[in-house]
């Protein structure tokens, strides 16, 4: 079969009309959708102090192992580590002493906040 | 179809006239509904996609963007959601393994009108791996129009004329085997 013969078959699909009754049962169902209640929000107000709770929970814990990392039995990998953290640890302790953890806080609530305007003017949009 | 009463029916339902969807609806409906036929080859299943797809128009009439054609914007709508459909449930499947479909064929037994070639075709078509069938669905519904085609699609021009190309190819060369399969089941 030629291309022109497959352009023929298909050029001459022959149509379907609707049922009477589509256009009808569309539109109940657009009403019905209408005036049913809208989504409830997510909501943003009670979970926020849990979700505050996780990120110092995790800025606790990325701070807690760089302090102490010689904790445990030591293996190759982990010496390897502990002198990389070594290295690590007096620049974490200044940059505490500047309040550095705070300033991680910061930022992050501010990226949360900033990505919550967004996702809500865009939907408004 | 007139695109400036579609924005002005469109401006009317985000207004909050809810009945003025019904006039983008008996605009539509037609193409809509045929358009989910050639997915599913199952009138009643059609009306349901369609109607489904419309909704989903009416729940997202605000993210329409003026610079496109809302006919554009509908189809893209209708095509992303009957694609989806067809995925979680596929329209019955041909087997593609006839050899004695293909004995027929090759036997020179083929004395086959336009509406018996035409049924093989689409047999073919159905049988198609999804992202060729789709494009060349597309494709033909919107009149052999590839830019039209890959709105409707959400693809860049060249996979959708890609796609076409090979897609035709398999069918030619699978074809044999369906119009063999249809000698077969008129003769028994």
């Amino acid at each position: 079969m030629k291309p022109d013969e497959l352009d023929r078959v298909f050029s001459n699909e022959s149509e379907i009309v609707p049922s009477s009754g589509f256009a009808r049962s569309v539109m109940a169902a657009v009403r019905s959708e209408a005036s049913a209640p809208p989504p409830i929000p997510f909501p943003w107000k009670r979970a926020m102090p849990g979700l505050l709770a996780c990120v110092v929970a995790i800025v606790w814990g990325v701070v807690d192992v760089f302090r102490y990392p010689s904790r445990g039995s030591g293996s190759v990998a982990q010496t390897t580590m502990t002198h990389w953290i070594d290295g690590v640890v007096p620049l974490l302790d200044k940059a505490r002493m500047f309040g550095a953890e705070w300033v991680l806080l910061g930022l992050l609530l501010t990226y949360a906040g900033l990505k919550l305007t967004w996702h809500l003017a865009g939907r408004r949009m | 179809m007139d695109a400036r009463e579609d924005q002005e029916d469109v401006e009317r339902v985000l207004a909050g006239d809810i009945s003025a969807f019904e006039r983008i609806v008996l605009r539509w409906q037609k193409p809509l509904v045929n358009l989910a036929y050639r997915f599913c080859r199952d009138r009643s299943r059609a009306e349901d996609m369609a109607q489904e797809a419309f909704l989903r128009a009416f729940r997202g009439l605000k993210g329409w963007r003026r610079d496109a054609a809302f006919s554009s914007w509908l189809f893209a709508i209708a095509t992303n959601f009957y694609r989806s459909e067809m995925r979680r449930i596929p329209e019955g499947m041909v087997p593609l393994d006839s050899i004695e479909g293909r004995a027929a064929l090759n036997a020179g037994l083929i004395e086959l009108n336009d509406e018996d070639r035409g049924r093989a075709v689409r047999r073919a078509v159905s049988a198609l791996p999804r992202k060729y069938k789709d494009v060349l669905v597309l494709f033909y519904f919107h009149e052999m129009d590839v830019s039209a085609a890959a709105r409707s699609l959400g693809l860049p021009e060249g996979t959708v004329k890609a796609r076409l190309s090979r897609g035709r190819k398999i069918l030619r060369s699978r074809l044999p085997q369906f119009l063999g399969e249809l000698i077969l089941e008129e003769a028994q």
